[in-house]
């Protein structure tokens, strides 16, 4: 094991090259693809799943799943956007919705220690409670705020970069800086390679795995924040769908489903790539239902990658 | 003959589990197996199942000699093994785990014939004269009539040797006392028993033959009515005073640790010792003894029905191991891989990791935290290529140990608590961990170490205390313990 060869044992590296291989095809075929209005595009694009995936990588890392962070979205942005229409100025609004989400994630995780059942299961079936909820008390109709908070998703610093990716990056920092600095970190590692190991060690494993829910509802909440003031509109549905391709941009950068691995370099190159693939499609005009079988595609490939690395890392 | 095994030699790295052992069974033998732990009983068997093939030596089965037999060929030869933990199907019924992969066929195909089924049952049941009803779903049963179940299984397989490991130590007297007749049983159908057990009453109350083991190798084959259980027992131990590990004479100071009536329901009663400071107090029992249980009791890993822990004379709340970890407490457990290890996690964060819970703020300081390994590594001399990159299951197995204990000694506990320190763990790697003891006593510390292995128990403990069914029976003296009387209290005889 040599120093020098470690940055090429990384699979945000690969995920990298590939990025700039695509980039570079994609901008042959199509020179448009180079414009800074659609790097701005695809960049505002990321933003939104940058937070959620952020959280998730948190989350898998500790061994858990919380795959109702898109329902979670879909009735905190409801939420906001009712109270924005209702004139309530946007900062009580905002905090009132982050902070449903917030409860929206400890619900799941409180819920999962109180029953000793997987998050997965649990909030599986909380998708259908949040979704549920929203729907009753929107009656299903669209909640539009058009023009009353949109200087979030439409702000760029210097003309150039989206404060909606800004703020994707301090999520991302955020994850970062727990994951590789903090007690919580270690924590979140430890429990997620040996749940057993580390309550032996002294570690406190239900309240610790309520922290983890807990920070994760408030980059959803953020996320929920950011996507209503770019659509400018919330329905019960919106964010639906999102919890996947959160999981699978984690898998892609190279954090295992079992968890006790992973880092947060890997997710961010992860979402980019999922963003990239799609814009590219698009650009080249590909039937946009593709783009779903090339994502899927893409969490195939990325697993049989790790696969194959971790077996040559064995022999 | 049925059986015999020739002049079996079966090596695992430098250790040889068994060197040049015959072994013969008749029809209507029961052959029991005794030595202690490790003495190569289990390989013996296994080698007649097939499970493991030995380095040289021949198998013959019923007249033909094979070399390398398959698990699935000592099947077909009618060769069985009752586990002690039964291999049955909990939600199916008695009868269905009889025809379990062999089910009586209805009329229409895929079908099974429960009617005809439980009938069979029943009728092979009474042959015996177990009572056990048929119908009954397995999860019911108790662990006797589960290890009944096994052997009715074995037989209605066509069973010709069966083997039983260890087969009473989950046993009441009473059911103990059913399965001696069914295998009696067995016996007058001509069914050849290998019956290994640590209680020496039960093979001298049930074999024809016994073969003692101790370190790989046989100290002969006696019909059981031409020896006695002394020679037996001192046939078992005595050893090379090379396996014994000196270690230097300490004056242990004050009482540091009490623990006053410690119980759990069914698995500990009423177990009350005192350890002082630079003292360690050896416990040794068969297993099931309930030595590993006492330890969780004591780290807070199992809750406690009564009792209460004393440290430097003030009570302490253990309700978890998190408390425990806070009370000054740790404990170095048996299964490392299981119970200790973060396999994909760097040896850093392995070693830091309790330190870091007890001591450090939310953010750490990583240089500080590297600086702090780096001198544990050292310590300990724990052979790692670079301990911020490397995980700890990349290490060997004595290193991952020494990672472990080095996990705890960052800590800065008074009360070390070491369930089979050196198990599974190569000899240099042993003496260094021994030492370590030693030198965590000469600084103070209490010391409560469970063992197996009779020579470490010997050598390492100051004093030693014997469990058996839950209880701490004796706590006796080193100086003039030998293995052999120490196995008698075990066994309790």
């Amino acid at each position: 094991m040599q120093r020098t060869g470690a940055i090429f044992r990384e699979q945000w590296f690969f995920l990298l090259l590939v990025e700039a291989a695509l980039a570079i095809v994609t901008g042959l075929m199509n020179p448009r693809f180079f414009g800074l209005n659609n790097i701005e595009n695809i960049l505002e694009q990321v933003s939104v799943l940058g937070l959620v995936a952020a959280g998730a990588t948190l989350l898998m890392i500790s061994g858990n799943f919380d795959i109702s962070v898109g329902a979670n979205i879909g009735i905190s942005a409801c939420v906001m956007a009712i109270l924005m229409k209702a004139g309530y100025g946007y900062v009580p609004s905002v905090i009132v919705g982050i902070l449903l989400a917030t409860f929206n994630a400890f619900f799941v995780g409180a819920s999962s220690i109180l029953f000793k059942a997987p998050s997965f299961i649990i909030s599986l079936a909380c998708i259908g409670i949040f979704r549920g909820i929203a729907l009753a008390f929107t009656k299903g109709v669209l909640q539009l705020i058009y023009g009353k908070f949109e200087f979030l998703g439409t702000k760029r610093f210097f003309n150039i970069i989206p404060l909606l990716f800004v703020i994707s990056i301090a999520g991302y920092l955020i994850i970062h800086f727990i994951l590789k600095y903090m007690k919580l970190g270690r924590r979140a590692f430890a429990i997620g390679s040996n749940v057993q190991a580390s309550y032996l060690a002294g570690i406190p494993i239900n309240l610790n795995k309520l922290v983890f829910f807990i920070i994760n509802g408030l980059l959803v909440g953020t996320a929920a924040t950011l996507l209503l003031s770019r659509i400018g509109a919330a329905q019960p549905s919106t964010g639906s769908g999102i919890e996947l391709q959160a999981i699978g941009a984690v898998v892609i950068g190279g954090t295992p489903m079992t968890g006790g691995r992973g880092k947060i370099i890997g997710t961010f190159f992860g979402v980019l790539l999922t963003g990239i693939i799609s814009n590219a499609l698009n650009m080249l005009q590909v039937n946009p239902y593709f783009q779903d079988v090339a994502i899927g595609a893409l969490i195939i490939v990325s697993l049989a990658v790790s696969a194959f690395s971790q077996r040559g890392q064995r022999a | 003959m049925l059986a015999s095994i020739r002049n079996a030699t079966k090596i695992y790295g430098q250790h040889k589990a068994l060197n040049n052992v015959s072994f013969e069974l008749a029809e209507g033998e029961v052959h029991c197996l005794v030595g202690e732990n490790g003495a190569g009983k289990s390989t013996l068997t296994k080698i007649l199942s097939g499970a493991i093939t030995p380095e040289s030596g021949s198998i013959v089965i019923n007249g033909a000699e094979y070399k390398g037999l398959t698990p699935r060929q000592a099947i077909e030869l009618g060769v069985s093994t009752v586990y002690q933990e039964a291999e049955l199907i909990e939600s199916l019924t008695v009868a269905d785990n009889i025809f379990l992969g062999d089910e009586r066929r209805a009329r229409f195909p895929l079908v099974v014939d429960a009617r005809l089924q439980n009938a069979e049952a029943r009728d092979l049941i009474r042959s015996l004269h177990l009572n056990l009803r048929e119908d009954v779903v397995v999860e019911s049963l108790s662990a006797a009539q589960k290890q009944m179940l096994q052997i009715v299984k074995a037989f209605y397989r066509d069973a010709k040797i069966i083997i039983m490991d260890e087969p009473t130590s989950s046993l009441g007297l009473e059911e103990t006392n059913s399965l001696m007749g069914l295998i009696r049983d067995l016996k007058g159908k001509g069914i050849g028993i290998i019956y290994i057990s640590h209680y020496l009453e039960e093979i001298f109350e049930i074999g024809d033959t016994i073969t003692i083991l101790k370190d790989g190798e046989s100290m002969g084959t006696v019909p059981i009515g031409q020896i006695d259980m002394d020679t037996v027992i001192h046939k078992m131990v005595g050893r090379d005073a090379s396996l014994f590990y000196t270690k230097e004479e300490m004056t242990p100071g004050p009482v540091q640790v009490e623990l006053r009536h410690l119980g759990r329901h069914g698995v500990v009663e009423d177990v009350s010792f005192e350890v002082r400071e630079g003292e360690i107090f050896g416990i040794g029992g068969l297993v099931g003894s309930g030595r590993s249980e006492l330890l969780s009791l004591i780290f807070g890993a199992d809750r406690r029905d009564s009792g209460e822990i004393l440290i430097g004379g003030r009570p302490v709340r253990v309700r978890s191991p998190h408390d425990a970890v806070a009370a000054g407490i740790c404990l170095i457990t048996e299964d490392r891989k299981k119970l200790a290890m973060f396999a994909p996690r760097s040896v850093t964060e392995n070693i830091a990791i309790v330190h870091n819970e007890r001591y450090e703020p939310p953010v750490l300081n990583l240089a500080r935290e590297r600086r702090r390994v780096r001198g544990m590594v050292e310590r300990l001399s724990i052979a790692v290529t670079d301990q911020d990159t490397q995980t700890i299951s990349e290490l060997s197995g004595g290193n991952q140990q020494k990672a472990v204990i080095g996990r705890w000694l960052l800590s800065d506990a008074r009360l070390y608590i070491f369930d089979e320190p050196t198990k599974g763990v190569d000899v240099g790697a042993r003496s260094e961990i021994f030492r370590l003891m030693v030198e965590l006593a000469k600084a103070g510390k209490s010391i409560i170490m469970v063992s197996s292995d009779m020579p470490e128990l010997i050598s390492m403990s100051d004093r030693i205390g014997v469990m058996r069914e839950g209880r701490l029976t004796h706590v006796l003296d080193r100086h003039g313990i030998t293995e052999e009387k120490l196995i008698k209290y075990f066994i309790g005889v």
